[in-house]
């Protein structure tokens, strides 16, 4: 009965995401505050009845209920208690089910904190919320019900996809969809704005904290996919422009391009028609990532959806929504009056400059994922766009943006002062060359471009720190005051330098790996050695083993450095036995920040066996940076002026702080 | 009846919930501007801030704060533009309350009678361990999780593994079969299992291992006629009709008259004695399936539909992971046994979708693909 209670909450969830599609909207309209405030006890009522569905539907995972056809194809009794709750959302209707389960408790966050909002903006922003909400609720029921029944119910599940059993898998969907989702309140201020037909710096503050929120939980779900498949799929490989990995890429371009002008828009009420048009443009390559994921269409890694049926009708909810948000906004934004003027050279010139690379990046993303997608719906022509295309394009466009970085915090609004903002940089750029100069010493003879690369990242990372030195006055005036002064600068400014550092660290992440890495593919025989890194590895022998429900092989290295042994590396291939499905174990070792990556390959008929052994220099840097810059953006999220705005001053301890930072 | 009075309950507090705030007396509207100077003075204090503690120079803060205030004004200039609007009629919120009533049981009922089970009960798997019945599903599951518990009890392996094959899950049944001859000793009855799992694993095909396994029932029984049967039609599928036919003969003689597998096996013989092209060319519609029926003496329809259920699953988990060499082969292979051609010619092109002629396994696809007479249709130039 409790399964029948839970799919009976979903499909008043629904019910109650119609009201709240309408009846705000008919209250914002008339003026009418009792039709408004509906909006607010909606939100929470859809919240609270999807998160009990979603509840349901965990607890039937967890007691192995096979008479719901959903856990019998994706949970088995004898997996551990994690994998079977993380199988909740390791298919795709309970990942669509988690998908809305994140949009509602976003709508619910904008009812609770959103005090400081005009009410008929945040009517108006909810009902929006709302009409994505009833038609993914929509979707759900109608083509992928989690709550499907299967009788004579079986007697044991067919397992979840091993590739998938993983802890990785258990965080990566939600806070990827954290991200992805996030956006759509940025969409639904938009669209707001667009109805209200009005538009100013203020509506930019309000947006910012929602922005900064989805763009700080979808760096993360990025650089936890990353790693994921990094150390899961043994290819030794940290980004493969993969679809399904440029479908969330995608949104966090032209998220992160927001985030940007928002700014600009809230300091100087410039860039109005600009700033709406990115946050419609993000959510709906969010929604495009969704639908490439969900419909099936690509085959790759991530691709477990097959029935075309659910492809078109997110289709449908892709044009309805797109379509509709982009007429809306050709309808409404000549309406807007533009806002402050400004020189080229100047804080906003520099984050014009963010934006136009930023949008240009995205696109030319946007071109390598869909066409061969279009080229093979055509001609039936089935080609790969792979890193080579990538890097060409999108490499190039990021190397003017990443030398611009510095710059733009250290511009003043409205006309700036280039050579005097260069001269402050110059010291960043000399540590930089200095720090590459070293590295390339004791690389000994990576390519020159490399070195640039490096030098490129130390720039970032000491530029963003001169930022806060000059702000502070640190080395001008009296240590206590600089003190005083840094302490008293505004969070936004230490989340901004965090952000702008962590790109750096990345940046150097990439370049270490992409220039210094070592590949050695050799046929080894127990006793055999191959060297990599500096290191040595002693090929022991394989042992047989039997996991709870796989068998493996294992392959057993000593890793020694000048003769003496260092540590051990254990690296497996392994055989799930329900699906018959083989998976790589890679071994990975950590020295400082760098690795050593061994995958196992095919076993040879004379007794040898394929290995490959990586040698990854500074590849830690890669997700580090992505670190660092999630920290920025939980940092500026704090920061107080975000949460200004309500005329009868709420003063109450705001602890998930969603307001705007600067 | 307690499912529905507590759907009731639970639209019901929905509802409630909804309809509160209409049942109130609105509180009038605050301007819709007064927001936007909240914002505004909070951006003029930053300015001041920053002037004192000497973040900006006198002049810039002038400059700003001029800016600051023009925006404040249009906000407080747009503020009292608005009339502050009284408390609304309530025929509104009547529509509205209405609505709300009628909507949410209309639209919840309406879609969950249409997608739901209502009455069907949870079933948690320890409750069905518990409670097993005739439930054949749990028996299986709790021989299981006994045997899980007990890997060596080769008595379990012994009686579970016909209970797969009955079930459909040959590639248990197969385990199961290889754990009971380990454990316990083989017996032609054992042996024959096991080998015929094998066979129906592989669709319908008499591979090397199942022939091992069934040389040595021989061994042990030279006069089993399941064991006899199977090695023949491995003779007849690897093309020596003569032997086959030998093979096939000799059976036929050993067995009773009555024998409910003597008509397939005659079956048999007068294709062979008629000479007919050799095996993989041009096979008798589903001579396997119906073999293997003979032979188990079981119900031929069974197992035909049993046979292909397997090969149409392994279709299907080609299709959601195409990245499975071994798969397509044993597609191919299945589907021409079945005398699917059209279906084998389908499996090959997709194969090649997943494996590209140019690589190895391509071309062993390729190869397979000419061993049996079906061609990738231009796929191959």
């Amino acid at each position: 009965m409790i399964i029948e209670l839970g799919h009976y909450a979903l499909v008043l969830a629904l019910a109650t995401a119609l009201v709240q599609a309408i009846v705000p909207i008919a209250g914002a309209r008339r003026g009418d505050r009792a039709l408004m405030e509906l909006a607010s006890s909606a939100a929470l009522v859809c919240a609270l009845l999807v998160a009990f569905s979603f509840a349901v539907l965990t607890f039937a995972y967890v007691t192995s209920d096979f008479s719901v056809r959903n856990v019998w194809e994706n949970s088995h009794s004898l997996k551990p208690l994690i994998y079977k709750i993380s199988g909740v959302w390791g298919n795709h209707e309970g990942s669509m089910l988690l998908w809305l389960l994140i949009l509602v408790f976003f709508s619910a966050l904008v009812a609770l904190f959103g005090r400081n909002l005009p009410e008929t903006l945040k009517a108006t922003v909810l009902a929006v919320q709302a009409w994505i909400a009833a038609a993914f609720a929509l979707f759900i029921l109608l083509t992928s019900n989690p709550f499907a029944r299967l009788i004579p119910a079986p007697g044991e599940g067919k397992d979840l996809n091993p590739v998938l059993q993983d802890v990785g898998l258990a965080i990566h969907p939600p806070l990827l969809y954290l991200g992805y989702v996030g956006f759509s309140v940025c969409f639904s201020f938009a669209i707001a704005a667009l109805i209200e037909g009005r538009i100013d710096a203020a509506w930019a503050r309000w947006v910012r904290p929602w922005t900064l929120a989805a763009w700080t939980f979808l760096t993360a779900g990025i650089a936890m996919g990353s790693y994921w498949a990094y150390y899961e799929l043994g290819w030794g490989g940290w980004w493969f422009w993969d679809p399904v990995e440029n479908a969330s890429f995608m949104p966090w371009l032209a998220g992160t391009a927001l985030l940007h002008s928002a700014l600009v828009m809230e300091k100087r009420e410039a860039l109005k028609i600009w700033t709406v048009l990115l946050a419609i443009m993000t959510f709906s390559l969010s929604l495009l990532g969704t639908f490439l994921v969900r419909s099936g269409v690509l085959t790759s890694v991530h691709a477990f959806a097959t029935d075309p049926t659910r492809g078109i009708f997110i289709l449908a909810i892709l044009v309805v929504f797109i379509g509709g948000a982009f007429s809306l906004f050709a309808l409404r934004a000549s309406r807007l009056k533009s806002g402050g003027l400004f020189a080229p050279i100047s804080r906003e010139g520099a984050l014009v400059l963010n934006n136009l690379i930023l949008t240009t990046a995205t696109a030319t993303v946007l071109t390598g994922t869909l066409y061969p997608l279009v080229l093979e719906a055509l001609t039936g022509e089935k080609i790969s766009v792979g890193a080579p295309f990538f890097n060409m394009t999108f490499g190039l466009l990021m190397l003017p943006l990443l030398c611009a970085v510095p710059f733009g915090p250290l511009l003043a609004w409205k006309r700036g002062d280039f050579t005097g903002v260069a001269q402050r940089l110059f010291v960043a750029a000399a540590v930089g060359l200095v720090v590459a100069a070293v590295y390339y010493y004791v690389m000994n003879g990576g390519p020159v471009l490399a070195l640039l690369g490096i030098a490129l990242g130390v720039f970032l990372i000491v530029g963003a720190l001169t930022d806060l030195v000059l702000r502070s006055g640190i080395g001008k005036v009296a240590g206590s005051i600089a003190w005083k002064r840094l302490s008293g600068l505004p969070r936004s400014a230490f989340g901004t330098a965090l952000a702008h550092a962590g790109l750096g660290v990345t940046l150097i992440g990439i370049v270490a790996v992409t220039a210094f890495e070592t590949e050695t593919v050799v046929e080894m025989k127990p006793g055999m050695t191959v060297d990599a890194g500096g290191y040595t590895l002693r090929f022991d022998g394989m042992r047989q083993g039997r996991g709870p429900n796989y068998t493996e092989e294992t392959g057993h290295f000593t890793v020694s450095r000048g003769g003496v042994a260092v540590t051990e590396i254990w690296s497996s291939k392994r055989l799930y036995t329900a699906r018959r499905m083989p998976t790589t174990e890679a071994g990975i070792r950590t020295f400082g920040l760098s690795q050593l990556y061994v995958s196992l390959g095919d076993p040879m008929t004379d007794g040898g066996i394929v290995v490959r052994v990586w040698w990854k220099p500074l590849i830690l840097c890669i997700w580090g940076g992505a670190l660092i810059m999630m920290a920025g953006g939980i940092v500026s999220l704090s920061d107080r002026r975000l949460r200004v705005g309500a005329p009868t001053r709420a003063k109450r301890p705001a602890r998930l702080a969603l307001g705007a930072a600067e | 009846m307690l499912f529905w009075i507590l759907v009731a309950i639970l639209t019901a507090a929905a509802a409630v919930v909804l309809i509160l705030p209409l049942m109130r007396a609105a509180a009038p509207l605050s301007s819709p501007h007064s927001h936007d100077i909240e914002v505004y003075r909070d951006q003029l204090e930053e300015v001041a801030r920053d002037q004192t503690s000497g973040l900006i120079s006198g002049e810039d803060a002038e400059l700003a704060r001029a800016e600051i205030a023009r925006r404040l004004l249009a906000a407080s200039a747009a503020d009292t533009g608005i009339q502050s609007s009284g408390p609304k009629s309530l025929r509104s919120n009547r529509i509205a309350q209405l609505f709300v009533l009628v909507s949410l049981p209309a639209v919840g009922l309406c879609l969950y009678l249409a997608t739901g089970s209502p009455g069907v009960p949870a079933q948690p798997l320890a409750a069905r361990l518990a409670n097993a019945g005739e439930d054949i599903n749990i028996l299986i599951a709790r021989a299981e999780n006994h045997l899980a518990a007990n890997p060596g009890d080769g008595r379990g392996w012994d009686l579970l593994a016909p209970i797969y094959m009955r079930s459909g899950r040959v590639e248990d049944a197969v385990a199961a079969y290889d754990q009971a001859i380990r454990l316990l000793e083989p017996t032609p009855a054992r042996l024959g299992g096991y080998a015929e799992a094998l066979i129906v694993q592989s669709g319908g095909l008499v591979t090397a291992d199942a022939q091992q396994a069934l040389k040595k029932s021989l061994a042990l029984d030279p006069n089993d006629p399941r064991s006899e049967f199977y090695l023949a039609l491995g003779l007849k599928q690897e093309g020596k009709q003569q032997d086959a036919l030998a093979a096939f003969r000799k059976l036929a003689g050993n067995s009773p008259a009555d024998a409910p597998w003597l008509p397939l096996v005659n079956q048999h013989i007068a294709e062979l004695s008629a000479g007919q092209a050799p095996a993989g060319n041009t096979m008798p519609a589903n001579p396997t399936s119906e073999d293997m029926a003979a032979a188990a003496q079981m119900d031929a329809g069974d197992r035909q539909a049993m046979i292909r259920g397997m090969v149409d699953s392994l279709s299907a988990k080609l299709k959601e992971n195409p990245a499975n060499f071994e798969g397509w082969m044993r597609l191919i292979r299945s589907h021409v046994v079945l005398d699917q051609r059209d279906k084998a010619r389908e499996a090959l092109q997709q194969g090649l979708k997943a494996f590209p002629a140019t690589g190895d396994q391509g071309k062993q696809l390729l190869a397979l693909g000419r061993e049996l007479g079906i061609d990738a249709d231009g796929e191959e130039e």
